[in-house]
């Protein structure tokens, strides 16, 4: 049997390698069961992997769920700003009454989820640092997910929606002030280059991002027991791999910007809590306003210590 | 089926397809459909809408037809015999000003807009009865305009150029500033030829100057700072920091539209609709193509075909420059047949990987590429400028024009050795302009 | 691709099935250029709240983005009428007579069939995206079946200019593939074509 997976990244991302551990730990199992990886955007593009995932003509991606926020609200909480601590935290959240829940929804669409994992991210400023909400106000910033823009906007910043690959051009030439997004994006966009300072993700952090394995549930169900149970005991392999390296990347991701000279900011308790009041008043509110059983679901998110 | 094999068999079946009549998007869809069908099964039929629509589903997609409309609102003013006019009578004390003042005005004008046949027929509805009438050979006169129009899909802004960028995911800022030195050395290298042929041609007094007073030459400034304004504006815009390239074009557009109509007294709804009609007819038919070749892709890539090719063309040991040679060779046939968009849609997907395997540059290999489709521009069967001059200048013959266009076809092929030999001038002012690349 | 040629037309001759087509095709033209238009205004004012005012644009991309894609789809038939998507006609130019016709007719044969192909998995996903109430997922969330309704248009009068095409040649209103039989006319393409008879 052969499996397609798609994804968006480039050959040295740790989702790239994510994607190989399994597919390299199946295949060693010998059970008749082949991943092809398709990387790099070249089968689907970014956002296009949900639906033909959820059709069953894709078996496996890996990608934000977030993305697919359009067709399962929930989902929306996968990207929330404050909810996630670290990744210690963000580890224990994955097995908790809450991921149960995004789970059954997933499972409505026939989708499974193989392997957790989230990623980190942080700001940039282009003169200034950017560590609480009072340093955002009057910027031009690119956030990465509906609920940041939410949040920023209600912090008093100036929303400019652009691809993350527009980012360097952009805060060259001055059309942006400050940007938040991935810490690898960060440094495969070289954005050290035109920023003044950096708040990485550290002891706290505003902006996770759910990035999990998925396959479709049907194709899950037709393989065979043997092939089942190899893709899963790959998977956790994969898991725990995805889980140190995220921790790894954070850190790694300073280097870059102290070489390039650019001041390291760090966020605080005080300025996470003060964020959070942000977000409480933005981003959940909205996410409870559009959301079937928003309340409920934002409840077991926040209750997970 | 080997997916060798398997491109092969998509290759043969793609261009008798094509040459069947049916339109270029509905060909790739097409056969495309076919070998899903036949070895994806029917569940992939139904991902064309969505891939359909996911291909145009990008900002950066914006600007073509915002420079399509540019090109089209200016194409219908005067602004290109004022330019012509201009350049005239302040060359007129260099030898050979005449072809001159009509390959620069040529290449003010592509700057202007990203179409190479609006380039040509706006600058060459003044400029071949001119030549004509002052004895210059009949193939030099349409020759000469043919290769200069086809400089508007080199000199920025470009449509292939962006088309480019999105088909590689490089920067089209970049991209713009690397067909900037290239173009200008195609310039010099076309009038380098006219003179010299029109000397061979032993009519070299026309290659004498007529005389034009001081007043003559002022008086005509103020005609061509509209087309300054456009130009300074839509640089200010893009670099900056008012507009991302993408939305530069659409500054452009309304500034393009605003002087037509202001300046130009483009004020008839029925001259307004034309242009509108015309920049419709081709965005709608480049952007069509865009998204029938997004779906082509897919069934490339799905079916391993196009990985299988680059690995393939990586195990050839073969020297790089053999390599490039025969990428321009097959760049050159597709060019012949095929509208320079179609060929990078289809082609870039599968020769970046190896393009950048072998260790050349991605902003330098667009030059390349684009200077490519000019040959084909201006090449039968299908040389789209040779018609628009064939259209403008009914009583040249055809075959003048092929004949008369082939030396310029030479010019553009030394053009692709010197850029072979010196690849800073393509990389050295967008580097330069934008900071070292990553 | 010239900015001002006349251009040739699809023709229509009695038949009011091939006018009443050509009429909504010609519809689709102006829709499609008023789409354009649109997206050059909301582009500008886009740079205008951010660079003047310093203001929020959360929703101008992605309108704009929609609006390119609709004028892009509701366009294709108009484009179509106006003979605009380029094509290679080496063949159609070589062979003569009935053999033209053979393959003028199977062309347009090939054309209707992929439409149709295209047009019933367009419905198909119009409705999955209506019925499930998909969202864009920005802080916008336009309703997805609003821009995903200019396929099933756009499709779908494409084809309809396709059946006319069709129609045409059968009754003889046009020749296959509007190559008069004179051999004094220049062809290259529908382009080429257009260009030589229009300028
Ligand atoms: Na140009
Ligand atoms: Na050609």
């Amino acid at each position: 049997t052969e499996l397609r997976l798609s994804h968006q990244w480039s050959n040295n991302d740790i989702r790239h390698k994510v994607a190989e551990i399994v597919a390299e730990e199946v295949a060693a199992a010998d059970v008749d069961l082949e991943i092809k990886i398709f990387g790099s955007s070249s089968l689907f593009k970014a956002r296009e992997q949900y639906t033909p995932l959820t059709r069953g003509q894709l078996d496996m991606t890996i990608l934000p769920l977030s993305y697919a926020g359009g067709q399962q609200p929930a989902y929306n909480l996968t990207l929330m700003p404050g909810l996630v601590k670290n990744h210690d935290h963000a580890a224990r959240l994955n097995d908790s009454p809450f991921m149960d829940e995004i789970k059954e929804i997933a499972a409505e669409d026939d989708v499974m989820i193989l392997v957790d994992g989230y990623l980190a991210g942080g700001f940039v400023g282009k003169e200034k640092c950017v560590t609480k909400p009072e340093d955002v106000e009057g910027l031009q910033t690119r956030a990465a997910g509906k609920s940041f823009e939410q949040m920023l906007a209600g912090a008093g910043a100036s929303i400019a929606s652009m691809a993350s690959s527009e980012i360097y051009n952009a805060m060259q030439t001055g059309v942006l002030d400050a940007a938040n997004t991935s810490s690898s994006s960060f440094v495969s966009y070289r954005i050290y280059e035109q920023a003044a300072c950096y708040t990485p993700a550290g002891d706290v952090a505003l902006w996770f991002m759910y990035q999990p394995m998925l396959i479709n549930k049907t194709t899950f169900e037709n393989l065979n027991e043997e092939q089942q149970n190899a893709l899963l005991a790959a998977s956790e392999k994969a898991e725990a791999f995805y889980l140190e390296e995220a921790k790894k990347e954070d850190e790694a991701s300073i280097a870059p910007f102290e070489q390039a000279g650019v001041e390291i900011a760090r966020m605080t308790q005080e300025d996470f809590d003060a964020w959070r009041e942000v977000a409480k008043e933005t981003s959940y509110k909205a996410f409870v306003e559009e959301t079937p059983n928003g309340q409920e679901l934002l409840d077991k998110a926040l209750a997970v210590e | 089926m080997d997916p060798l094999l398997l491109g092969g068999l998509v290759a043969i079946s793609t261009i008798v397809v094509l040459f069947s009549g049916l339109s270029v998007a509905l060909a790739l869809l097409f056969v495309a459909a076919g070998f899903l069908l036949i070895f994806d099964g029917a569940r992939s039929l139904q991902l064309m809408p969505e891939i359909l629509f996911g291909s145009l589903n990008d900002f950066a997609l914006l600007s073509i037809p915002m420079f399509i409309i540019m090109g089209a609102a200016i194409a219908s003013t005067r602004a290109g015999s004022d330019l012509y006019e201009a350049l005239e009578r302040w060359l007129t004390r260099v030898p050979g000003g005449l072809v001159i003042s009509n390959l620069g005005a040529c290449a003010l004008f592509a700057a202007m807009s990203g179409s190479s046949p609006a380039t040509c027929a706006a600058i060459g509805k003044m400029g071949i009865p001119e030549m004509r009438k002052r004895g210059y050979p009949d193939g030099v006169a349409a020759g000469s305009i043919a290769a200069g129009g086809s400089l508007g899909i080199l000199i920025p802004p470009s449509v292939t150029m962006i088309v480019y960028g999105i088909a590689t995911e490089t920067s089209i800022g970049r991209l713009f500033l690397a067909g900037v030195l290239p173009g200008i050395l195609l310039v010099g290298l076309f009038m380098a030829w006219s003179i010299f042929a029109t000397w061979r041609s032993g009519n070299a007094q026309v290659l004498a100057f007529t005389n034009y007073s001081w007043r003559q030459k002022f008086e005509i400034l103020p005609r061509v700072l509209p087309f300054l304004a456009i130009i300074v504006g839509v640089l200010y815009a893009m670099y900056g920091g008012i507009a991302t390239p993408s939305e530069t074009a659409a500054v452009g557009a309304l500034l393009t539209l605003l002087i037509a109509v202001i300046i130009y007294r483009l004020w008839s709804p029925v001259a307004i609709w034309a242009v509108l009609r015309d920049s419709t007819r081709e965005s709608v038919m480049i952007l069509w193509i865009i998204a029938a070749a997004g779906v082509f892709s897919y069934m490339l890539s799905s079916l391993f075909i196009t990985q299988s090719i680059a690995e393939w063309i990586g195990t050839l040991e073969v020297n790089r420059w053999v390599l490039m040679g025969m990428i321009n060779v097959f760049l050159l046939i597709a060019g012949f047949f095929l509208p320079p968009v179609a060929v990078i849609l289809m082609a870039a997907p599968i020769l970046l990987p190896i393009i950048t395997t072998a260790g050349f540059d991605p902003i330098w290999f667009a030059v390349i590429l684009t200077i490519n489709m000019e040959i084909g521009l201006i090449s039968p069967p299908v040389g789209l400028n040779l018609y628009v001059i064939n259209g403008i200048a009914p009583d040249i013959k055809l075959r003048t024009i092929l004949t008369g266009s082939l030396p310029y076809v030479g010019c553009m092929v030394l053009a692709i050795v010197i850029l072979s030999l010196v690849p800073g001038l393509a990389t050295w002012l967008p580097d330069a302009v934008m900071g070292d690349r990553f | 691709m010239s900015g001002h040629s006349a251009g040739s037309v699809a023709r229509v001759g009695n038949n009011p099935f091939l006018k009443a087509v050509a009429a909504l095709s010609t519809l689709c033209g102006w829709t499609s250029a008023a789409l354009v238009v649109a997206a050059v205004a909301i582009t500008c004012q886009m740079i205008f709240i951010r660079f003047v005012l310093n203001g929020s644009t959360v929703w101008q991309t992605e309108a704009v983005i929609y609006l390119v894609i609709a004028s892009t789809l509701i366009g294709l038939p108009y484009v179509q009428r106006l003979r605009g998507h380029v094509n290679v006609d080496l063949v159609p130019l070589a062979v003569k007579g009935r053999a033209r016709k053979v393959l003028g007719i199977a062309v347009l044969l090939a054309a209707i069939a992929i439409m149709g192909v295209v047009l019933f998995y367009a419905v198909e996903l119009w409705l999955f995206a209506y019925e499930r109430n998909w969202k864009s997922d920005t802080v916008w969330g336009v309703r997805l079946w609003i821009p995903y309704l200019a396929m099933p248009v756009g499709f779908g009068l494409l084809t309809l200019q396709l059946i006319a095409d069709l129609v045409a040649v059968l009754t003889n209103v046009e020749p296959p593939f509007g190559i008069d039989e004179d051999p004094l006319t220049v062809h290259a393409g529908a382009e080429g074509a257009r260009d030589a008879e229009g300028l």
